[in-house]
């Protein structure tokens, strides 16, 4: 696929254009995340042949689709997203898949927990310090 | 059994962010090896854990429990600022698998 070459009056800090291909492929790293973690829960300790399949396939695309994405986003951001998209889609979606539920108790203390490591990479990226050190 | 495997599991993916990180976007290649191995015993771990935790529950506590991991590795062992913005974050983490655990909802 040929981009067109961006010219001498393009902003510094990337255009729309250029911004919107890593942030796809995040997302879908993201959403192969959930994959990967329904995978891993009804390979049943990899006893399933499908479930097992389906769980590698799963690792080894969101592993690449990430390591792509962060070339081009700041790493504290992709994680942070990458993180928070695939435990929010395990936590939403393992009722739908499994003999789970989901109660308020439960969903309470997720969130807590998720809230937390999505904090926590935050706090690893460039783009979030430099803009509150400059504030 | 089920938090030692899931413990277990949370060791092999805080190697996995380690070496992620020295293999610098998979172009070395024994630490793009190292992070590969170290994914699928973390990926073994964690299906074991969750044959007994539900998926919702036992992959957010090894995901962020595993990047608490991560953040004290770099700042005990290589070098990384261990500052209050991240110590607040490690302790909502740990207070929400605390909080988890005794409210009966793990």
């Amino acid at each position: 696929m040929n981009t067109p070459t961006t010219g001498p009056t393009a902003p510094a800090d990337g255009s729309t254009d250029r911004k919107t291909g890593p942030w796809l492929m995040l997302l879908l790293a993201g959403v192969f995340e959930v994959g990967y973690a329904l995978s891993v829960a009804g390979s049943e300790g990899f006893t399933v042949l499908a479930w097992s399949a389906s769980a590698i396939v799963f690792f080894l695309l969101t592993l690449f689709f990430l390591s792509v994405a962060l070339k081009a986003i700041d790493v504290g951001i992709g994680y942070a997203v990458w993180a928070g998209i695939g435990a929010v889609g395990a936590a939403l979606l393992g009722p739908v898949f499994f003999d789970e539920v989901l109660t308020p108790v439960r969903a309470f203390w997720l969130a807590v927990i998720i809230g937390g490591v999505v904090w926590l990479k935050l706090s690893d990226s460039v783009t979030v310090r430099g803009t509150r050190a400059t504030a | 059994m089920s938090w030692l495997y899931l413990g277990i599991a949370v060791i092999f993916e805080v190697a996995v962010g380690i070496f992620a990180g020295k293999a610098q976007g998979f172009t070395e290649l024994w630490w793009t090896v190292a992070t590969l191995a170290s994914g699928a015993a973390a990926t073994f771990f964690l299906s074991l854990a969750l044959l007994t935790f539900d998926v919702g529950v036992g992959y957010a506590i090894w995901t962020s429990v595993a990047g608490v991991g991560i953040v004290v590795i770099g700042a005990l062992f290589l070098g990384q600022r261990l500052d209050l913005r991240k110590a607040l974050g490690i302790a909502v983490v740990i207070g929400g698998v605390v909080g988890l655990q005794l409210s009966g909802a793990a």
